[in-house]
């Protein structure tokens, strides 16, 4: 099993709670935008707003913040408890270990993996993870209630943006590769790096220090190959998704304008259809860049053992 | 030659040892047995240039200076401490061999019948394999490196201590072939390790005793 569902799995209580209060908080913040669109639409029939909508609308900003608050909170908790059990996890890993059957290359990868790959994959967890699932979280919840609202306009969106997510997934394909390969090499590296200090006195006595200086040039020269290769990829992927991201978001205006010029909708709908669309046009903006990240972050769980 | 007079060790407050003497003169194989965190790893590493004594001076084959000492020892240390990089590597370190040579040590470290069943032989990577190589194996490639380093002076730590009792006394049989014409000085729990030595020495409380 992979580690990462290792880690949700021991921590599943922790997982449901930020998943339920990533819920509530994304379902209020559409709700005051719905409410928002509701204003606009009232005050271009001309309608008067009664006391029950200002109240309303004043719960709406109430439960906004602290649901806000709420998600942010278990969020981060959820994440230190992850990066806890893989901590901890590998460690107990490693005490398990026959001592006699290790020998010392093995410190020194252990000693490297803890500093590296293991600090790497706890600050991504602490810092991105949640965030980023939280992003994509209210991407398809934001969906799902535009299409409660208005099929057609919601799909006058969707369908391009389905078109440009094909070509993400593809794109971000190929470039995983190149970023696992380039953190295989990093992570390579370090090792070497780790292993000289270790061997520090084995180096000096047999005379090694030229060879280590080479595996050390070396290690640094195919990952350094590997980090441009991927930073060149990476540029260019984000910056097409980054333009092609924008189509959805014309097309929505185009067709929802004349929807409103025909009196089909009413502008606040609108409203409410572009400020909500707009999480989804940052989501497939970030979405190569993500999941590059992501690919970093589970080459590296890869190589922590808490199984 | 190697000459220890009076020589004074400590890590942080505590003497290992002090005042300690021991003379070896060429081509005298050595024995050191005593209890575990007496002092006898850091006696050996003192006697490579590793430890700096903190008084007296130490002399190994007329090199005072750690630089020099160590370009005369070769050591097989009590943890094999390899690099990530090739077997072949491993054991020569980078430096210029001759495949005949290499052949010889491969067998006499008894790595032959395990490099020989890898596909990569003696080009097999080990950082990849940290997990596959047991500690015998790392061992007794500690053990080949330090037979093509060719010093004339072989410091052993426990160099079978991983390796079963068939596999070490074969080894033990290779070491004591490859340094008949050289210092050695070998330090083991196993005292029958030792038959065949010129002198044994028991380390207790900083002090060597001739056994
Ligand atoms: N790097 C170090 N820093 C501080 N103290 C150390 C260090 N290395 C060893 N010691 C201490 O010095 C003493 C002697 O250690 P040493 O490794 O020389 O013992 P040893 O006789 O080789 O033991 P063993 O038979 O278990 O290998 C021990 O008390 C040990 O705890
Ligand atoms: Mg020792």
């Amino acid at each position: 099993m992979s580690v990462l569902l290792i880690l949700i799995k021991r921590n599943k209580f922790w997982v449901a709670f930020s998943v339920l209060a990533a819920l509530l908080s994304n379902l209020s913040q559409m709700f005051f935008a719905n409410l928002i669109g509701k204003l606009v639409n009232n005050i271009e029939s001309r309608s008067a707003i009664t006391l029950s909508f200002i109240i309303t609308a004043a719960c709406f900003i109430v439960s906004n913040a602290f649901t806000l608050l709420l998600n942010q909170y278990v969020g981060r908790l959820t994440a230190e408890k992850m990066a806890h059990s893989l901590r901890m996890g590998y460690a107990k890993k490693l005490l398990e270990r026959s001592l006699k059957e290790k020998y010392t290359l093995d410190t020194a990868s252990a000693m490297s993996i803890a500093q590296n790959e293991l600090s790497q994959a706890n600050t991504y967890l602490s810092n991105t993870f949640f965030d980023i699932t939280g992003m994509l979280f209210m991407a398809f919840l934001a969906t799902v209630f535009l299409l409660f609202k208005n099929v057609f306009l919601t799909l006058v969106f969707l369908i391009p943006t389905f078109l440009i997510l094909i070509y993400v997934f593809f794109s971000s394909r190929s470039l995983s590769g190149i970023v696992s390969k380039a953190q295989n090499e990093k992570n390579r590296m370090n090792k070497v790096a780790y292993s000289v200090i270790h061997a520090f006195y084995s180096v000096k006595i047999f005379g090694g220090e030229k060879l280590s200086m080479k595996a050390y040039n070396e290690s640094f020269e195919s990952w350094k190959k590997q980090w441009q290769k991927m930073g060149r990829r990476s540029a260019l992927y984000n910056t097409l998704s980054g333009i092609m991201s924008m189509i959805p978001l014309l097309i929505l205006l185009l067709v929802g304008a004349l929807m409103v010029i025909r009196g089909d909708i009413l502008l606040g709908t609108l409203i409410v259809f572009l400020y909500l669309q707009s999480s989804l046009t940052s989501a497939i903006m970030n979405l190569p860049n993500w999941l590059a990240n992501f690919k970093v972050f589970t080459t590296n769980l890869s190589r922590i053992d808490i199984s | 030659m190697i000459k220890l007079e009076n020589v004074s060790f400590k890590y942080e407050n505590a003497y290992v040892f002090e005042n300690l003497s021991l003379t070896v003169k060429d081509g005298e194989k050595v024995g050191i047995i005593g209890e575990s965190g007496c002092g006898k790893s850091t006696l050996l590493k003192m006697i490579a240039g590793l430890n700096i004594p903190t008084s007296e001076e130490i002399n190994v084959d007329g090199e005072k200076d750690p630089e020099g000492i160590i370009k005369k020892v070769s050591v097989v240390m009590q943890s094999p401490m390899l690099l990530p990089l090739s077997i072949i590597d491993n054991i020569t370190m980078g430096h210029d061999h001759d495949e005949e040579r290499i052949e010889k040590i491969i067998e006499a470290a008894n790595l032959k019948k395990w490099t020989d069943s890898l596909p990569d032989g003696l080009n097999t990577y080990l950082g990849d394999r940290a997990d596959e190589l047991s500690g015998g194996q790392a061992q007794r490639i500690a053990i080949a490196r330090a037979m093509f380093k060719d010093a004339g002076i072989l410091l052993l730590d426990e160099p079978t201590s991983a390796l079963d009792g068939e596999n070490a006394a074969s080894v033990l049989e290779a070491i004591n072939r490859f340094t008949s014409d050289k210092t050695v000085i070998h330090v083991t729990h196993r005292r029958e390790h030792l038959n065949g030595y010129d002198r044994i020495f028991m380390m207790k409380d900083g002090k060597l005793i001739e056994a």
